[in-house]
């Protein structure tokens, strides 16, 4: 069920009541890797494909309303380029420029990267609609987020990879922001995915496969996956249950079927 | 036969892997280090030679030359800040800043030499310095998450382990993040991005025997653990003398290949 979100702050949405924690559940994982692997050997049989079947929280989206608005170069520089702002701002540095800093810091990380060499070379019109387009995102992420304590253990585009059927497929994530730990006794883990889309069904699908591939990664159910949309500043935020993960099990399921699926 | 050892990464399982490794570890003597020796020798090296776990896993492929960026600082980074909130876990941010300003004073001061990590620091400008907080805020807080846990005494490892081969201008080293005490030896934790391949054995096997070359006792640590924390795994080698003879062989075989690789890369 979806959280209304009546709060103003990102920050004060995203880790909820913590009286009303429920406790650590580290038993369901085994149970959804089994359906997983179930499901698969139905579609993908049990001859070792070369390469595997890559699904990834695009493909998650993609099926439904939730798709990037626009030019493809532009909204993919412009999500990369939103995604790296926002680290920034989870580790509290100060953000002078949102366009050169984040240009800087990306090419610090990546210089080679094509899709930055696309952004260095757009003609000066594009470049002064990405350069406000970020803007008007920074703007947004800065008055929703609030400020993310250290002592949540906050980590930021955190990659998660898990393979399934034996190899046949891999389950890929990046997950923009994780605050808690698995340790506690109670559900404490909290997933944050930033979009530069306005939020969809394709949104709430995205949060289901962070949570379902977090519990599959490290074996703890988390506590809240919770889509932030720097376009429109809304929230949404889903406790996470048993019953979240089997749906998420399901529109990966149906990924999978609309892949092997021969034209 | 040498075995892999193989769980899903949770403290629980961590923990138990420690606790269930072997209290006999295998130990060296001075003619296994000279027997050594003398192997690499007999590999002609037209340079010094650096041979890893990577390297091994890579078959003595020439990798990329190496470049500092946020992802090569962080594992640096995030170990030293982990060393510094040892006990007090609640402010990695403070503790990864404290280290950067470290490394930045230490090249204002002159001693950070051409290429090392203060120096590269001292020259990125401050987003760059907010994307290498941010990766190795990232590091220190997925290696306290796989920690072992209380019970069990632990320390993020000062540096990775160095061993020069006498005479065969071979330099072998050994990645580690964790070492963990116990009553009867001592247990290494080394942490890696992304996922294990099918050569995580042989990788970790040579990482086995570098440490135990490099110890001054020449005693094998009980066991080897390679950590996955993307794709939630632990692979681990016990430190018997068959996984150390592997290891040895495996950095060989690299030696090897390697020879044959700048042969190549020379015709």
């Amino acid at each position: 069920m979806l959280i209304p979100t009546t709060v103003a702050l990102l920050a004060d949405v995203v880790r909820g009541d913590r009286s009303r924690r429920p406790p650590r559940d580290d038993a369901s994982a085994a149970g959804l890797r089994a359906l997983l692997e179930d499901h698969f050997f139905e579609l993908l049989g049990p001859q070792l494909r070369v390469t595997p079947l890559i699904i990834s929280s695009a493909n998650l989206r993609g099926t439904g309303s939730g798709r990037d608005l626009g030019d493809g170069t532009l909204s993919h520089a412009r999500g990369m380029i939103v995604s790296t702002i926002f680290r920034l701002l989870v580790a509290q540095v100060h953000v002078e420029d949102p366009f050169d800093d984040a240009v800087t810091a990306w090419r610090g990380d990546r210089p080679r990267d094509p899709l930055l060499d696309a952004v260095l070379h757009l003609d000066p019109d594009q470049s002064a609609r990405l350069r406000a387009d970020v803007e008007a995102h920074y703007r947004v992420l800065l008055s929703g987020l609030g400020t993310i304590p250290s002592s949540w253990l906050p980590r930021t585009s955190l990659r998660v990879r898990q393979l399934l059927a034996g190899g046949n497929a891999e389950l890929r994530d990046v997950i923009d922001l994780m605050v808690g730990s698995n340790r506690a006794t109670v559900a404490n883990v909290a997933l944050v995915d930033i979009t530069t889309s306005p939020l969809g069904a394709g949104a709430e699908r995205a949060m289901r496969y962070h949570a379902l591939v977090q519990t599959l990664r490290s074996g703890v159910v988390p506590l809240r996956t919770v889509a932030f949309s720097s376009a429109t500043g809304e929230f949404w935020a889903l406790d996470v249950d048993h019953a979240l993960l089997v749906r998420a099990v399901g529109d990966v399921v149906d990924v999978v079927a609309r892949a092997t699926v021969t034209p | 036969m040498s075995s892999l050892i193989q769980r899903r990464l949770n403290v629980r399982n961590l923990a138990e892997v420690i606790e269930g490794a072997p209290r006999d570890a295998a130990w060296i003597e001075e003619e296994h280090r000279t027997s050594l020796a003398d192997r690499f020798r007999a590999v002609p090296a037209t340079e010094r030679r650096r041979l890893d776990a990577w390297m091994v896993e890579h078959a003595g492929r020439p990798s990329t030359p190496f470049a500092w960026s946020p992802a090569t600082a962080r594992r640096i980074l995030g170990n030293n800040a982990l060393r510094r909130v040892q006990g007090d876990p609640e402010d990695i941010l403070r503790a990864v800043r404290d280290e950067l300003a470290d490394q930045l004073l230490r090249a204002t001061r002159g001693y950070a030499r051409p290429g090392s990590l203060g120096h590269w620091l001292a020259s990125v400008n401050h987003p760059i310095l907010g994307l290498i907080t941010a990766e190795a805020v990232n590091w220190a807080t997925q290696l306290l998450e796989c920690l072992p846990g209380d019970d069990l005494e632990w320390t993020v490892a000062a540096s990775d382990v160095y061993v020069d081969l006498a005479g065969a201008r071979t330099t072998l080293r050994g990645r580690r993040d964790i070492v963990v005490s116990t009553d009867f030896g001592r247990i290494i934790v080394r942490v890696r991005s992304g996922q294990p391949g099918k050569s995580t054995g042989p990788g970790l096997r040579s990482d086995l025997v570098v440490e135990t070359l490099a110890d001054p006792h020449g005693r094998a640590p009980r066991r080897y653990l390679g950590v996955w924390p993307d794709a939630g795994l632990v692979l681990g080698v016990d430190g018997t003398m068959e996984n150390v003879r592997a290891g040895a062989r495996d950095l060989l075989r690299t030696a090897v290949a390697q020879r044959r690789h700048a042969l190549v890369l020379a015709a």
